[in-house]
């Protein structure tokens, strides 16, 4: 049974060790902090119908609505699955409609029509000028509560995970990744804190998101990784239940995200190398209500409880003229053919909800490169619940 | 990297960047002050405390200067974080004392020059301000549903949703589990007639939660990394306030499973237990009102009364 060693403890990663256990590999997963607490933790929880990226990024918005499909059935309980609106406030938007709605259709994404008298039926927080509408199946997830499952059940299968513990280093030898070099960060029964050790290895897969440059450095290879951060605000009281989206090309400030007892707004987008430095510019956090707060106008006057940022793991294209047509769809990369350095797989970009997908074809390439026949099962596969974590 | 962009470059707004201090409306100012964070290893081992020193900005959370002081000054400082909003309820820990989520508690808010920051009480800590959360979860079913029907009628639902749902709100962090006297051990109340006949020997609520509480945090001095830490799954005397608050809700979501699940709540380490400190009601950051469930399900119980 070949082991696989995989860098990062995000969603991707979850995802992969499950998909990996179902079709009969031996899994490890070794994470430096806490598990999700990179982007996939802190994204705004919504899980796209792939509208946002239908007209610009249309490999995106496909791979959105297959995995929402899935995931609702998957992890139900992680879910407020009240649908979403897209909103047109002006001419500019009405214009953008006839496209979004054809692009959406393109896409297999369903939509349907509402006058604004029947938008603020479903939801009577919206703005006054709101001059049409637009339902598409988003909803809101818990990002903690999506991806732990995943987690769960890859555990009780059988994967090793170890979080609080770095990798220091990738083992190379003759072309060929052997293993991995580690420092345990939390004391616990692999020993102290600060002691370091091996663990041997027949591939090691790259899943660090947007610290995925700073593992490939570690192996002296290069992937075109990009973090690019935005700035997410949640506001006190649920102001919708239907998650809402500006009717326009994907900006800023054009998403509103209802959870629990609050409201996430978001977001804007910059770009950064260094994903352990992520400012929250004050101005940022205003934009964010005002924008939102046109869409509904309760946003301006509630309290803020929390702004923070997250640093999406991009895949770098020096063409995109704004930060926001950088295509969200994933790769993966097969260090073997590109760099010499067979046993090297790094998955770079996607979202947090194509955890499952992206997970699925970096586990189809590690089929093909150790010849094991096996066909990926986690589309109909039942996931423990996430509690279940803290029984595995 | 050169078309690097520090800062949304398209927005109206943005001449304000990143990095140039936007003017007004904050007329908060950082200030230097002095952080004091609780390291030990497993079961609380070698416990001490260590002193940051650093600028805190009016904006920063406590999880802000954490993440901070972990990429900029120690590595090996251990804490739980995930959703930096409020959602993932994994950030829990004391501050100045109290139970608070580090994620949402503005440093500069707090108004003292010293932080103090230690793990969640009646859990066993793994490390830091980590603490370990399965003998939370050893008294949760994981089969119990999370969502639940929004409160406020609504004048509509959208096409295929038969009504609008919304997740639970509890977050499952811990935070009363840690301030309830009965689960820390700080109880001084009498014992109550049912404690003292589950406890032979006469001794005070305290000395029998203290038992418990030490049961529960893994040996404490003697154990050393190398010895097996007790099993912190061990029953408790008291399962606590999340488990029941859950427990309530789970009935409310199943009222034909009524008596299957009050027995749960009614058994020897169940609300019995409570004295109605409504300390965890008071650390709840979540808008939960434990001590509210364990007074449903006493009611429901047929009691009422200490």
């Amino acid at each position: 049974m070949e082991h696989i060693a995989i860098i990062g403890g995000g969603g991707t990663a979850a995802a992969l060790a499950h998909d990996l256990i179902l079709r009969g590999f031996s899994v490890a997963i070794y994470e430096r902090g806490e598990f999700f607490s990179g982007a996939t933790g802190r994204h705004h929880g919504l899980l796209h119908s792939g509208a946002r990226y239908a007209v610009h990024d249309p490999e995106a918005a496909r791979e959105c609505i297959e995995e929402n499909m899935i995931l609702r059935r998957l992890v139900p309980q992680a879910m407020e699955q009240n649908e979403g609106l897209f909103v047109a406030l002006d001419d500019e938007d009405m214009a953008y409609r006839q496209r979004l709605k054809e692009a959406c259709a393109a896409s297999g994404i369903p939509t349907r029509d509402y006058t604004p008298e029947q938008a603020r039926r479903l939801e009577p927080g919206l703005a006054d000028t709101v001059l049409a509408a637009m339902q598409v199946p988003d909803a809101a997830f818990d990002a903690w509560r999506l991806a732990l499952p995943f987690l769960a059940t890859a555990r009780a299968g059988g994967a090793t995970i170890h979080n609080f513990t770095e990798v220091v280093g990738i083992d190379v030898q003759d072309g060929a990744v052997r293993g991995l070099r580690l420092r345990t960060l939390a004391e616990d029964a692999h020993g102290a804190r600060g002691r370091e050790w091996s663990a041997p290895a027949d591939m090691v897969v790259n899943a660090a998101g947007a610290w995925a440059g700073r593992v490939a450095a570690l192996a002296g290879v290069h992937v075109p990784i990009q973090p690019g951060p935005g700035v997410l605000v949640a506001i006190e009281g649920r102001v919708t239940n239907m998650v809402i989206n500006r009717m326009r090309k994907a900006s800023e400030g054009d998403i509103i995200v209802p959870q629990r007892r609050l409201s996430v707004l978001g977001t804007s987008m910059w770009l950064t190398d260094d994903p352990d430095h992520l400012d929250i510019p004050p101005e940022h956090v205003q934009r964010m209500v005002r924008l939102c707060s046109e869409m509904v106008p309760a946003c301006a006057g509630a309290a803020i409880r929390s702004a923070w940022s997250a640093a999406r793991p991009l895949i770098g294209n020096a063409d995109a003229a704004r930060p926001q047509e950088i295509s969200r769809t994933f790769d993966c990369y097969d260090h073997g053919t590109r760099d010499d350095v067979s046993g090297l797989l790094s998955i770079i970009g996607g979202k947090g909800m194509t955890l499952r997908a992206m997970a699925e074809k970096t586990a189809d390439i590690i089929c093909r490169l150790t010849g094991r026949d096996a066909t990926c099962r986690t589309r109909e596969t039942p996931l423990l619940p996430a509690r279940a974590f803290y029984r595995s | 990297m050169s078309d690097t962009v520090r800062t949304a470059p398209e927005s109206p707004d943005a001449a304000a960047s990143a990095s140039s201090v936007s003017p007004a409306p904050e007329p908060q100012q950082a200030r230097m002050l002095t952080v004091r964070v609780q390291r030990s290893g497993p079961g609380e081992a070698n416990a001490r405390f260590d002193d940051y020193r650093l600028s805190v900005g009016p904006e920063d959370s406590v999880l802000d200067v954490l993440d901070r002081i972990r990429v900029e000054t120690d590595p090996t400082l251990v804490y739980r974080h995930s959703c930096h909003h409020s959602s993932c309820g994994t950030c829990a820990m004391r501050i100045n004392g109290r139970e608070r989520l580090a994620c949402i508690t503005r440093m500069l808010a707090l108004g003292s020059d010293v932080v103090t920051l230690e793990p969640l009480r009646s859990l066993p800590v793994l490390g830091d301000l980590m603490v370990d959360m399965r003998p939370m979860f050893a008294h949760i079913d994981p089969d119990w549903g999370y969502v639940r029907p929004v409160e406020k009628a609504s004048t509509g639902v959208p096409h295929g949703v038969a009504r609008y749902t919304r997740l639970e709100n509890c977050i499952e962090c811990g935070a009363c589990m840690s301030a309830c006297p009965v689960s820390n051990g700080t109880d001084d109340m009498p014992p109550t007639a049912a404690q003292a006949a589950q406890h032979a020997a006469p001794q005070s609520a305290r000395q029998v939660a203290r038992q418990a509480a030490s049961q529960a945090a893994q040996g404490t001095d003697e154990s050393l990394a190398s010895a097996p830490p007790a099993d912190p799954l061990a029953a408790p005397m008291f399962i606590g306030p999340a488990p029941l608050a859950a427990l309530n809700r789970e009935l409310a979501r199943h009222p034909e499973r009524r008596e299957e699940l009050l027995h749960i709540g009614k058994g020897p380490h169940g609300e019995r237990h409570c004295r109605r400190h409504m300390a965890c009601s008071r650390a709840c950051p979540s808008g939960v009102y434990p001590a509210k469930d364990i007074m449903d399900l006493r009611m429901m119980h047929g009691g009422g009364k200490d």
